[in-house]
């Protein structure tokens, strides 16, 4: 990896982490889910500025072509973020059903 | 004896009215509620119209969030028994009374009416009855309890299972596998012969392309409530 790709995903994971913290910060995102993006970030950035890491984990890994294991765990990484989000629409749709069915006997009550 | 009369409603303005005028003339001792799950065409107005008691959801739930509405309603205003009438007509309150006495007299939880006793009356289609017949002997394999038509919409409850219903009612295609969870729970269900007829307005919830879907949903929760003992 030259010197040039490392400063260019460098600048671009940086400004992604300044993005997601302003909108922690205007409350657009919740800090709960913001968290995952940026651990993950913040893993980017320290493989990028020391890339022996990827080769070494692919070795300990049995992995051979290091590219590779970067897809894997990408892949890990996005269904995870998947399932946990489909764990937070279930959570909220039963919570929603709940607030229309009281809402409905509370006007019915007036 | 406080006895209440589910109406889940949707899209039914050309069959509401005759429904609860039904209801008002044949179920004697019953009160009633409408629940309009958001309808979008003029079940409202109607309901309000002609004075009937009406909840109004704010978004469309389906059929169980609408139903569930019904329970916690009941539960709430302290009734003994609470049936689910449909709003399409299907169901003749004629067997409410009937449901009701024999729910008491033989001290049982859970009494619904099923087409398939005496097979009189609308029996469904081929494929349905197929569908429903399959459900049969999944319940039975799974509870060895017996029930000839778990998809029957019109069931009649007392105030035990009214309170689980209130806190826990499957969301679409509630009918076989609440049967199951009032099983696993050990309580009495029973059935009684009764004659539906085909609707008088609307359509069914279950399409075709909706019956694969079906299947296969209400399988897998069937299973998974038998596993939750």
């Amino acid at each position: 990896m030259s010197l040039k790709t490392q400063i260019i995903i460098a600048v671009i994971i940086i400004a992604a982490l300044l993005i997601i913290m302003n909108m922690v910060k205007k409350k657009a995102l919740e800090l709960r889910y913001a968290l995952a993006w940026l651990v993950v970030g913040g893993c980017i950035l320290i493989l990028d500025f020391f890339p022996k890491l990827i080769e070494k984990l692919s070795a300990l890994m049995g992995i051979y072509s290091p590219i590779n294991m970067l897809f894997f765990w990408g892949f890990c990484f996005s269904l995870g973020i998947i399932f946990v989000l489909t764990v937070a629409v279930s959570r909220l749709s039963i919570r929603i059903k709940e607030l229309a069915q009281e809402l409905a006997l509370y006007k019915h009550e007036e | 004896m406080k006895k209440l009369v589910i109406i889940p409603a949707y899209n039914e303005s050309e069959s509401i009215k005759s429904t609860v005028e039904e209801i008002k003339k044949k179920a004697e001792g019953f009160d009633y509620v409408v629940i309009n799950d958001c309808s979008k065409d003029d079940t409202q107005k109607i309901c309000e119209e002609n004075g009937y008691n009406i909840i109004n959801l704010p978004i469309n739930l389906g059929i169980g969030g609408a139903v569930q509405t019904g329970y916690r309603y009941g539960y709430r205003m302290g009734y003994d028994l609470a049936v689910q009438v449909d709003g399409d007509g299907q169901h003749d309150p004629e067997f409410l009374v009937k449901m009701a006495d024999y729910l008491q007299e033989q001290h049982i939880d859970m009494v619904i009416g099923s087409r398939f006793i005496r097979k009189e009356g609308f029996q469904s289609s081929g494929a349905r009855r197929i569908g429903i017949r399959y459900f049969t002997v999944l319940i039975k394999l799974l509870t060895g309890e017996k029930i000839t038509d778990p998809t029957s919409g019109l069931r009649l409850v007392n105030r035990e299972i009214m309170g689980m219903f209130a806190n826990d009612y499957p969301k679409d295609y509630p009918e076989p596998e609440s049967v199951v969870s009032v099983l696993r729970k050990k309580k009495k269900v029973a059935e009684i012969p009764v004659v539906m007829r085909e609707r008088t307005g609307g359509v069914s919830s279950i399409s075709l392309k909706k019956s694969v879907y079906y299947m296969i949903k209400v399988t897998l929760a069937i299973v998974i409530e038998w596993i939750r003992r």
